[in-house]
């Protein structure tokens, strides 16, 4: 007996340090890892807003359903059928999903998939009905009347068989559509690892998303708690719990009203003139901020995918070069005046629309202009008078004068895959260059340059650099950092500007080349450009307009630009500029820019009629600020 | 003497009856006290869970109320609604629009502007007109 005791509490002994010392390290990480957890908070994405607080961008946290089918037993039709609804799948589909599937592992040993997708992205409003059609279940037998085991089996199917992964992923949303989409840019999901756990991270891959991507990005929180059997978390026990912080919302210069203004033209325009893509800029000239930049065809970002064209991803204002054409006129001759070469009443002879110059001939398209004074070369936008006028500015100068407006280089918008374009050293210029680069060719530049350079001679010659975010704000809508106007350089002086002015508003006048383009209530400075496209002869294109009003007290500027339309009628003053004047008229009135001409259909208001005019106090303030933040004119 | 002696000896047996049941009654109550101070603890976990569940929910509620909203502000939804309802509301043109220009201030005014409200307050009483009698 005695010895049968001993040999017991031996045998006692011996499990004891067995557990307690031998094998202490492994049970103890062991019951560790059933007790304790980490749970991840992820950050919240943070928003894009327009000018006025509209929201462009936002997220949501949606979760990845999952099933356990080895807890289904046979039961996977019956909870196929429950489920399907909400989850949008088709019940034949989910109930094949949530078959068992056997395999066997490298030892041989069978085993289960106890892990299985059955679908990505569901809000959380259809997670909880999902868990009420699971708890509601039933399987046509009286469980009340089952074994202890098999109420055991219901009960872990309706608790574990679904369930979702311990991380909440982000759905990026886009409220309007494809409105600013190449502004916006899109996203994409990758993985990363927080705290030994792989959290699925949206990541930026264009436009805004990917230039603010760290600044949109928060950082991911964690908690170290411990759970109870039934895993559900034992607050007593938290360790650490470190809050996530959500990420800056991004408010842009654009606004959203404008820009669909913007969108809606150039959708009409698109219609009329079939080009293979279409874009347009607003900028108020005297801050460089961007009202709207558009370019179609474009994409939705809620439905980015293999279907997409690549083509249609491109950002054209910023990505493509192309040879200005006659838009370039307005730099050349506003750099031939500021340096004094030419005056805009000096008379040029255009030589009867041919001109023979370094080995080539050059043509004045469709006309054969004879003598000509600098401000008619504006205004009929004369080739050989532009070549003329170049000549006279001399290479060193002119290539100087091009760089300065901002050609060459990339105007510093905050969005990334921007081009620089070509500008060739004076060096290599070959002696015909002269001529060509005055005609707007021989070089190659952005829509956005283009319009940065015309927005320059706006600004009283003061090149902006384009300003496309406005601050950057917390969650609380506190500002974290204001961005502000940028100035780049004075380009030409205010004198040479009145000039430029002077001959710019011709254009849009009868006898000039888009007088398309005027407006009834503002005197309009413009530009056409119809640039063709190589092979020269190929009976391709580049049309485009570029124009600032009021004239004399400019807000904005707007450009617009035509890839190949249709050969009937492509001219810049015929395509591009009926745009140009219906963008001009929708966004004047939107943003309520005073007048500068009586228009003779103007009625002075008698009384107050049963439509009350808008009354707007003016304060010498930007006319933006004269109606409120969250205000809409119809 | 005797007597005292086994009156003595009863108030001794007495009073350490009384100090083991003190002490059993402060084991007894501690033990009571520090499980219902765990479970305390543990309820007020489960509450506090629950809250910041609850307060989870209505962050989403309040996000996925925040991007209806911003579906409903887009442009596009905008224009379908103004059809859709028919108004008849159209871009205000140039001459519908009246703008009252603000006379500058004078330098009076200026100062008082830049005051204190109290002192404000002050200076417009000193200078309003006296009321009628």
């Amino acid at each position: 007996m005695a010895l049968l005791l001993v040999a017991a509490f031996a045998g006692l002994g011996f499990r004891l340090v067995d557990l307690q010392v031998v094998r202490h390290d492994d049970l103890s990480r062991e019951a560790a890892g059933r007790r304790e957890s980490t749970i991840i908070h992820p950050s919240r994405r943070g928003d894009i807003l327009d000018a006025r607080g509209n929201v462009l961008a936002t997220s949501l946290f949606v979760k990845t359903v999952c099933a356990d089918p080895s807890l289904l037993g046979t039961n996977q039709t019956v909870v196929a059928r429950a489920l399907a609804p909400q989850l949008k799948m088709n019940e034949a589909e989910l109930a094949e999903k949530l078959r068992v599937h056997a395999w066997k592992d490298q030892r041989g040993k069978e085993r289960v998939d106890r892990y299985v997708i059955l679908k990505r992205k569901v809000s959380l409003e259809d997670w909880e009905k999902i868990r009420a059609a699971m708890k509601s279940l039933s399987f046509g037998v009286d469980e009340k009347k089952l074994s202890r085991r098999d109420r055991a089996f219901y009960l872990n199917l309706r608790q574990r068989a679904i369930y979702t992964e311990p991380v909440d992923d982000q759905l990026r949303i886009y409220p309007a559509g494809t409105l600013a989409a190449h502004v916006l840019g899109f996203t994409a999901a990758t993985d990363k690892l927080v705290e030994g756990h792989a959290v699925t991270e949206l990541v930026g891959k264009d436009g805004i998303e990917a230039a603010f991507n760290s600044a949109l990005n928060g950082v991911t929180g964690w908690r170290q708690t411990e759970k109870d059997v039934g895993s559900q978390e034992l607050v007593l026990f938290r360790e650490e719990d470190i809050a996530s912080r959500p990420g800056l919302n991004v408010a842009l210069t654009l606004d959203a009203s404008v820009q669909d203004m913007v969108e809606s033209e150039l959708a009409k325009g698109m219609e009329r003139n079939a080009p293979v893509s279409i874009s347009g800029i607003v900028v108020r000239p005297s801050t460089g901020a961007i009202l709207a930049m558009a370019t179609l065809p474009n994409y939705d970002p809620n439905q980015i995918g293999s279907k997409t064209p690549i083509a249609n991803l491109r950002n054209r204002v910023i990505t493509d070069t192309f040879e200005p054409g006659s838009t370039f006129k307005a730099v050349v001759v506003s750099a031939a005046l500021n340096e004094q070469a030419v005056s805009l009443n000096e008379i040029l002879y255009c030589e009867n629309g041919v001109f023979s110059f370094g080995g080539y001939t050059l043509h004045d398209a469709g006309h054969h202009f004879g003598n000509l004074s600098v401000e008619d070369i504006v205004a009929k936008s004369s080739n050989i008078g532009a070549a003329k006028v170049g000549i006279k500015l001399g290479e060193v100068r002119l290539h100087k004068y091009v760089r300065d407006f901002g050609f060459g280089d990339p105007t510093g918008i905050t969005l990334p895959g921007e081009a620089r374009g070509t500008v060739h050293p004076v060096r290599s210029w070959y002696k015909v260059s002269i001529a060509q680069i005055s005609m707007g060719q021989g070089l190659t530049v952005t829509p956005l340059q283009m319009a940065m350079a015309v927005s320059a001679i706006a600004n009283y010659g003061r090149l902006m650099r384009p300003m496309l975010v406005d601050h950057l704000e917390d969650e609380h809508k506190q500002e974290v950092f204001k961005y502000q106007p940028q100035a780049v350089r004075q380009v030409i002086s205010e004198e040479t500007v009145k000039l430029m002015v002077q001959a710019m508003k011709r254009v849009v006048l009868p006898g000039g080349t888009a007088p398309q383009a005027a407006l009834e209530h503002y005197t309009v400075a413009g530009k056409t450009g119809t640039g063709q496209k190589p092979p020269y002869g190929s009976r391709k294109y580049f049309s485009s307009f570029i124009g600032f009003f009021p004239a004399d007290s400019p807000e904005i500027c707007i450009a617009v630009f035509l890839d190949e339309p249709d050969p009937k009628r492509y001219y810049g003053g015929e395509t591009a500029g009926p745009i140009f004047k219906a963008i001009a008229e929708r966004v004047a009135a939107y943003l309520a820019i005073r007048p500068d001409i009586q228009a003779p259909s103007d009625q002075p208001l008698q009384k107050p009629s049963s439509n009350p005019p808008e009354v707007i106090a003016q304060t010498g303030l930007p006319s933006t600020l004269t109606t409120s933040r969250t205000g809409r004119n119809f | 003497m005797a007597r005292n002696r086994k009156n003595q000896s009863a108030a001794v047996r007495f009073g350490p009856a009384l100090k083991a049941l003190l002490i059993c009654l402060f084991i007894g109550g501690s033990g009571v006290g520090y499980v219902w101070q765990q479970n305390q603890l543990l309820e007020l976990g489960r509450q506090k869970a629950e809250k910041e569940k609850r307060l989870n929910l209505l962050r989403v509620q309040n996000s996925q109320l925040g991007r209806h909203l911003a579906e409903l502000q887009s442009p596009k939804s905008l224009e379908t609604r103004l059809k859709e309802l028919n108004l008849g509301l159209s871009m205000a043109q140039p001459t519908q629009i009246v703008r009252l220009v603000d006379a500058p201030l004078t330098p009076a005014a200026k100062r008082i502007l830049s005051m204190h409200p109290a002192e404000r307050q002050y200076a417009e009483r000193r200078t309003a007109a006296l009321p009628a009698p």
